[in-house]
C-alpha cells in the first residue's frame, strides 16, 4: 500500500489540452473518486496514473517512487476496467493468477491468494469457466479478483459500474467499499455517477474540463461547493440558479420574484448591489412562509417519485425545482399555481457570475482537503 | 407463369437447334484444322479458289485452338456432328484409326505416288491402304546468323570451331538440348535413335546413344552450346545475336525481326560419327477423311483440290509452309524461296516421326535421361538404363481383365439395403412431416444443387469408377482394385523408390508442412508488422504485399523458374555479387525443393496476412492494457495474447492452406518440374503425368486421384476437429 501524488499533470491531444496542470495527494488507504462529466480528462488521469499513457509535463509519484516515465509492469498498480478486459482464452482460476504466474510466483502462493478472492468474492463456483460463460456482474468481481490477487500498491478503477444495471450496481458498489475496508488500500476510482462518488470516497475529487475543480471529504464538497460548476454537479436534481442582486443593506439577496436573508458566511462577502447566482438546492426549500424570506413558485408541472415529489416550474421566469410533500388527501398543486416557499439562511449559495466562484467564507480555502 | 413459358421456349430452341446442327445439306462440306496466322489464311483463300470453281460445293472451315484438337475430334466424330474433312498431324493416325475416325482415301481416283515422296506417303499408311493426303511437312534445320558467320557450316565440328571468334557471352550454337525431340536428330547420326516405329522397343539405350549423349556434353562443356536452354531462351538468343547458329523449325521465323539477317540450312553432319548427317524428325501435316462423312464425293473433290498442285502453291507462297507437293516447287517463285527451300531440303533428309503410341512415353523417358546425364550427377550409360528402365515401366501391359460380378453383386446389395433403409424412413410420419416443412427450402436450392452435382460430385464419381478400368480409351476393361493395389505396392519396386507412391506423398507431405509453416510465419510476422498504428505508408505496404497473391500463379511460376535458372537467372547473379559460386538448382533434391518452395512462399503468404491481421483487429485493445498493468513484457503479451487468441481465428485458414498447398500443381509442375528426375513431384503432379504423358493411362491416373481425394478427406477431417477445438477456446 502506498500514497500517490500527481504534480502538475498536463497532457496534450494535438491542439486540444486534456489536464491542465493537475495536483492530486493521496495518503496510504485512502479511497478517491474522481467524478466529473464526459471529456473532462478523469479517464486520461487515471491512465496516466496507470502508466498506459504518458503525460507531456509534471510527475507522478507511487509511494516514495517516481514512477512518470515508468512502465505499466513496473509501478505495482492494478486496473480494474469499464469493460473488464478478462483473457478471453484463460479459465477464471487462470485470469486471477495471471499476473503471478507472469512474476513466477511459488505455486502454494498463487494457490492462497486465488483461494483468498475467491471467498472474498463469493467466486467458488465460476472458478473452471471461461468468461464468455459469465454474466456481467461475475465477469466484474472477476476483474475485481483479478486485481486484488496481485496485492498491488495502488488499486485503479475505471468506470467499472457503468455496464451494468441498476440493481446490480448498488450492490457491487457495496462490495467495493466492503473490499476497501478489508484490504486497507490505497484507490482511485474515476466514475461519472454521483451517487457512486458520494458513497464510496473517502475524498472526493471533482473534475472539469482537465482541472480539479474542488477535492474533499464528500458531504463537505456537497454542502460547501467552491464553484458553481461544483454545485451544480452534485445533487440530482441539480441546485436551482436565480441570477440575483445583493440588496442595499448587505443582508438580503434579491431576484425577481425571490428575496432570502443572507447565510452567516456570506456576511462581508456582500457589497450592496453586488450581481450575484443565487443557489438553492430543490431538497432545501419549504413551503410555506418565513419572515424574512419569501419566493414564489409558479408550478409548471409535478413529477411525484412516490416517497417525495418534485414540482418543475419557474421563479421570476427562471427555471426553478422544489421538492414538496404530498399529503395524503390534499390535491397536488396544478399548472398555474403559485406556491410560496422559503429557505433557511445555511442552505443558501451565492456564487460571482463570471467566475463562478463560491461567495462563501470558508476557514478553509476553497481547495483545501 | 411467365418464367416456365420461357424455360420451355429456351429448351425447345436448344433442342432444335441441337437436332439441326447434326444433319447437313448435300454439297456441304466441312473442314476442321488448327491453324493460326499466315497459314490460316493461306487455307482460306485455298477453300475461296476451290469454292469459286466448283459452285455446287458449300466449304466451311473451322479453326479450332490446337490444345483441344485432338480431343475434340475423337468427341464429335463418332458422335456425328465432326467435321467431314480435317487437318492434323500424321503421329495422331495411329489414334484415330483405333477409334475408327478415319476412311481410307486411296480409292478416290488420285494418283498420290506422282505427287509426293514416298516416305512421306509411307507415313501416312497403315496396312498398304492409305488415309490422308500430305499437304506440308515440318521439321528442324539449322538457323545461321550470317551477321556473325559467313560461310555456313557443314559439320558440327565447323559449327563448334566458331567459339574463339565469338565473344564469351555467344555462343556457336543454341538448341534445346535436353529435349530429346532435338537430340533424336544427333542419336540418329550416331546410329542410335529413340523409339523403333515398327516394334514399339526403346532405342535410347547402348554405345550409340552413349556416344551422342558424350558429344553434347563435351559441347557443353566447351561452352559451345548453353545449358538448361529451352525454346524461349533459344529464339531470343538467336534474335539477340547471342547465338551464331541455333536448331529450330519454321516457327521461329515468325518471332524474328525482318531485318535480321539469316540463312536456314538443313542440319549439319557430323564428323566424329563417321561423317553422317543428323537426321531430325519430321511431322507430316496432313488431310484426312472423317469416317462419318455426310456427302462422301463431294468431300472427296475437296481433298483432291485442297492438297492438289494450286492449293499447295498458295499455301507455300502466303502461308509459308513447306508443301508436300511435288509439283509445286517447280513455280519460279518457290524455287528461288531460300527459306522454304532450305527446309524442303531438311525434310527430305528427315525421317517421320513414329506413329506408335508408346512414342509419347519415349520422349519422355528419353529427356529425363538426358536430363539425368547432362547434370553430370551419374555416369551417361546408368541415366540411359534408367530411361530405360522408366520406358519399360510406363509401357507395362495393363493389369488383366477382371469379372465385375464381385462388383457389382456388391453395389447391387449396398442399393438394395439403401433403397429398404430408404423406404422404412419414408414411412416414418416424422420424417415426412419434416421433409414436407423442408420442400419449400429445397426448391430454392435445388438449382444449385443439380449444377454443384453436375460439376463437382458426378465427376468424383465418374472417376472413381474410371479408377476400376484398364486400357484406351475405346477398349477399356475392368480391372477391379488393381490399379489401388500397383499403386499401393509401388508397383513391385521398393517402397521408396522415386515415382513410388510412398516416396511420392512422403515429399508431398514435407511439401504442404514446409509451407504452412512458412506462410504462417511470414504472414503473422507481416501482420503483426502491418498492424503497427505508427508505421506510416500502411496503406502502401497493404497493397504491395497483397500483390502476390493477386497475380496468377502460373505466371508467378514461370518469372520464378527463369530467376532460378542456372546461367541467367536472377537469383544466381545476386549470389554471384556476394561470392557464391552458380548454383545448379534444379540438379538436385534439395535446391529444387527449395526453389518450388521460395515461389509458393511468396505465393502463399498474403492470404495468412490478411486473416492474421483481420484476427488481430478482433483482440480487444484493453486486453493488452490489462496485461501491460499485470505485468506483461511486450515479448509475454504477444506469446501469452495474442498468439493463444489467433489461433481460432488461424486454425481454418490453415486448415484450407494445407489442403490448397497439397493440390499445389501450377509451382511444382512449372518451376522444378519435378525435377532431379521426379523427386521433387508431388502426388498431383505424379498423377498428371500418369494420365496425360505416360500413353494416357487414364484409369491409373484415376487411382492415384482417388487415393488424394481419400487422403485429403481424412486428414482434413481430423485437423477440422483439432481446428474446431482450438477455435473454441478463443470465442469471447
Amino acid at each position: 500500500m502506498a500514497s500517490l501524488t500527481l504534480r502538475a499533470l498536463r497532457k496534450q491531444l494535438g491542439s486540444q489540452p486534456i489536464l491542465r496542470g493537475v495536483d492530486l495527494d493521496l495518503r496510504d488507504g485512502e479511497f478517491a473518486v474522481l467524478v466529473g462529466p464526459s471529456g473532462c480528462g478523469k479517464s486520461t488521469l487515471l491512465r496516466t496514473v496507470a502508466g498506459l499513457e504518458e503525460p507531456d509535463s509534471g510527475s507522478v509519484r507511487i509511494g516514495d517512487r517516481d514512477v512518470t516515465r515508468a512502465a505499466p509492469r513496473d509501478r505495482d498498480v492494478a486496473m480494474v476496467f469499464q469493460s473488464y478486459a478478462l483473457y478471453p482464452h484463460l479459465t477464471v482460476r487462470e485470469n486471477l493468477s495471471f499476473g503471478m504466474r507472469l512474476r513466477n510466483e511459488a505455486p502454494s502462493t498463487m494457490a492462497s491468494r486465488v483461494a483468498d478472492v475467491t471467498s472474498m468474492l463469493g467466486l467458488g463456483d465460476l472458478l473452471e469457466r471461461y468468461p464468455r460463460q459469465l454474466s456481467g456482474g461475475q465477469r466484474q468481481r472477476v476483474a475485481m479478483g483479478r486485481a486484488i490477487a496481485r496485492r498491488p500498491a495502488l488499486f485503479l478503477f475505471d468506470e467499472p459500474l457503468s455496464n451494468l444495471d441498476a440493481a446490480l450496481r448498488a450492490q457491487v458498489r457495496v462490495e467495493i467499499r466492503r473490499m476497501h475496508d478489508q484490504l486497507g488500500a490505497t484507490m482511485v476510482y474515476v466514475t461519472h455517477d454521483q451517487i457512486e462518488a458520494m458513497t464510496l470516497a473517502d475524498r472526493l475529487v471533482v473534475l472539469h474540463a482537465g482541472s480539479i475543480e474542488q477535492q474533499g471529504a464528500p458531504l463537505e464538497v456537497y454542502r460547501r461547493p467552491a464553484t458553481q460548476f461544483v454545485a451544480g454537479f452534485l445533487g440530482s436534481p441539480a441546485m436551482n440558479f436565480v441570477p440575483a442582486r445583493v440588496s442595499s443593506d448587505g443582508q438580503r439577496i434579491e431576484a425577481q420574484g425571490a428575496s432570502v436573508a443572507a447565510g452567516p458566511e456570506h456576511a462581508g462577502a456582500c457589497e450592496p448591489g453586488r450581481d450575484v447566482i443565487l443557489g438553492v438546492r430543490p431538497h432545501d426549500v419549504r413551503m410555506g412562509t418565513v419572515m424574512g424570506t419569501a419566493i414564489e413558485f409558479v408550478v409548471d408541472l409535478v413529477e411525484a417519485m412516490g416517497s417525495e415529489a418534485f414540482a418543475h416550474g419557474t421563479v421570476g421566469g427562471v427555471p426553478f425545482v422544489a421538492r414538496i410533500e404530498l399529503r395524503v388527501g390534499t390535491l397536488a398543486p396544478r399548472r398555474g399555481d403559485v406556491l410560496p416557499m422559503w429557505v433557511a439562511p445555511e442552505s443558501v449559495h451565492l456564487f460571482d457570475p463570471p467566475s463562478g466562484h463560491s461567495l462563501a467564507r470558508t476557514d478553509r480555502g476553497a481547495n483545501g482537503g | 407463369m411467365v418464367q416456365r413459358l420461357l424455360v420451355v421456349v429456351c429448351l425447345v430452341t436448344v433442342a432444335l437447334g441441337c437436332a439441326t446442327h447434326a444433319q447437313r445439306p448435300a454439297g456441304e462440306v466441312m473442314i476442321w484444322h488448327a491453324y493460326r496466322g499466315s497459314e490460316k489464311d493461306a487455307l482460306e483463300q485455298v477453300v475461296e479458289v476451290i469454292q469459286a470453281s466448283d459452285p455446287t460445293l458449300h466449304i466451311r472451315l473451322l479453326a479450332l485452338p490446337f490444345d483441344a484438337y485432338a480431343s475434340k475430334l475423337e468427341s464429335a466424330i463418332p458422335r456425328g456432328h465432326g467435321p467431314d474433312l480435317f487437318i492434323d498431324a500424321h503421329e495422331r493416325l495411329g489414334g484415330y484409326l483405333e477409334r475408327g475416325l478415319v476412311m481410307p482415301v486411296d480409292d478416290l481416283a488420285l494418283d498420290p505416288a506422282r505427287n509426293f515422296e514416298p516416305a512421306v506417303l509411307d507415313a501416312l499408311r497403315s496396312g498398304d491402304r492409305l488415309y490422308g493426303l500430305p499437304l506440308a511437312v515440318k521439321c528442324l534445320a539449322l538457323y545461321v546468323n550470317t551477321t556473325l558467320v559467313t560461310t555456313m557450316p557443314t559439320t558440327l565440328e565447323q559449327i563448334e570451331a566458331l567459339r574463339p571468334r565469338l565473344a564469351s557471352d555467344q555462343y556457336p550454337l543454341a538448341y534445346s538440348a535436353a529435349d530429346s525431340y532435338f537430340h533424336a536428330a544427333l542419336a540418329h547420326a550416331y546410329g542410335s535413335g529413340l523409339l523403333d516405329g515398327a516394334t514399339g522397343q526403346y532405342r535410347f539405350v547402348g554405345p550409340a546413344a552413349i556416344a551422342s549423349v558424350e558429344r553434347v556434353r563435351a559441347m557443353l562443356a566447351a561452352r559451345t552450346i548453353p545449358d538448361e536452354a529451352d525454346a524461349a531462351l533459344v529464339s531470343r538468343m538467336f534474335a539477340h545475336g547471342r547465338a551464331a547458329t541455333v536448331i529450330s523449325g519454321p516457327w521461329l521465323a515468325a518471332e524474328l525481326a525482318s531485318t535480321m539477317s539469316y540463312r536456314v540450312v538443313p542440319l549439319p553432319r557430323v564428323a566424329s560419327a563417321g561423317g553422317t548427317a543428323m537426321v531430325p524428325y519430321s511431322t507430316i501435316e496432313a488431310v484426312y477423311l472423317s469416317a462419318r462423312v455426310t456427302d462422301h464425293d463431294a468431300a472427296a473433290r475437296v481433298l483432291r483440290s485442297l492438297a492438289g498442285i494450286h492449293g499447295a502453291r498458295v499455301r507455300a507462297v502466303v502461308g509459308r509452309q513447306v508443301v508436300a507437293h511435288r509439283g509445286a516447287w517447280s513455280d519460279p517463285m518457290l524455287a528461288t524461296d531460300s527459306f522454304l527451300s532450305a527446309f524442303r531440303e531438311a525434310a527430305r533428309r528427315a525421317v517421320p516421326m513414329p506413329t506408335h503410341r508408346a512414342m509419347r512415353v519415349a520422349f519422355e523417358s528419353a529427356s529425363r535421361a538426358l536430363r539425368r546425364a547432362f547434370r553430370g550427377d551419374a555416369h551417361v550409360s546408368a541415366a540411359l538404363l534408367q530411361g530405360q528402365r522408366r520406358f519399360s515401366d510406363a509401357t507395362r501391359s495393363e493389369p488383366p481383365r477382371r469379372s465385375p460380378t464381385l462388383a457389382l453383386l456388391a453395389l447391387g446389395v449396398l442399393a438394395l439395403a439403401l433403397s429398404v433403409r430408404g423406404v422404412q424412413r419414408a414411412r416414418d410420419p416424422l420424417v415426412r412431416l419434416a421433409l414436407r416443412r423442408s420442400w419449400p427450402a429445397w426448391r430454392w436450392v435445388l438449382h444449385a444443387a443439380v449444377v454443384l452435382f453436375a460439376l463437382v460430385v458426378a465427376p468424383l464419381f465418374v472417376g472413381a469408377v474410371m479408377s476400376l478400368y484398364a486400357g484406351r480409351e475405346g477398349s477399356e476393361h475392368y480391372v477391379g482394385l488393381a490399379h489401388y493395389v500397383d499403386i499401393l505396392s509401388a508397383r513391385g519396386g521398393a517402397l521408396l523408390a522415386t515415382g513410388s507412391f510412398y516416396r511420392v506423398l512422403a515429399v508431398t507431405i514435407l511439401w504442404t508442412l514446409a509451407n504452412v509453416a512458412l506462410h504462417v510465419g511470414l504472414g503473422v510476422a507481416l501482420a503483426l508488422l502491418l498492424a503497427r498504428p505508427l508505421l506510416r505508408l500502411r496503406g502502401v505496404y497493404r497493397v504491395l504485399l497483397i500483390v502476390p497473391w493477386a497475380v496468377p500463379s502460373y505466371v508467378t511460376a514461370l518469372a520464378w523458374k527463369g530467376m532460378f535458372h542456372r546461367q541467367f537467372g536472377a537469383i544466381n547473379a545476386l549470389l554471384g555479387h556476394v561470392g557464391v559460386d552458380p548454383i545448379a538448382w534444379f540438379s538436385r533434391f534439395a535446391t529444387a525443393f527449395a526453389a518450388n518452395l521460395a515461389t509458393n512462399a511468396w505465393l502463399g503468404f498474403p492470404f495468412m496476412m490478411v486473416v492474421t491481421l483481420g484476427a488481430l483487429a478482433a483482440i480487444p485493445k484493453d486486453v493488452y492494457e490489462a496485461a501491460a498493468v499485470d505485468g506483461a513484457t511486450p515479448w509475454q503479451q504477444f506469446t501469452r495474447i495474442t498468439v493463444p487468441l489467433l489461433g481460432p481465428s488461424l486454425a481454418p485458414a490453415v486448415v484450407m492452406g494445407a489442403v490448397w498447398t497439397f493440390n499445389q500443381f501450377n509451382v511444382i509442375f512449372l518451376v522444378s518440374g519435378g525435377e532431379p528426375d521426379g523427386e521433387t513431384d508431388t502426388l498431383i503432379t505424379e498423377a498428371y503425368r500418369w494420365a496425360f504423358t505416360r500413353q494416357a493411362q487414364y484409369g491409373y491416373a484415376a487411382a492415384y486421384a482417388v487415393l488424394i481425394f481419400g487422403i485429403l478427406v481424412t486428414s482434413t477431417n481430423a485437423l477440422g476437429r483439432l481446428a474446431e477445438r482450438v477455435r473454441q477456446r478463443g470465442v469471447t
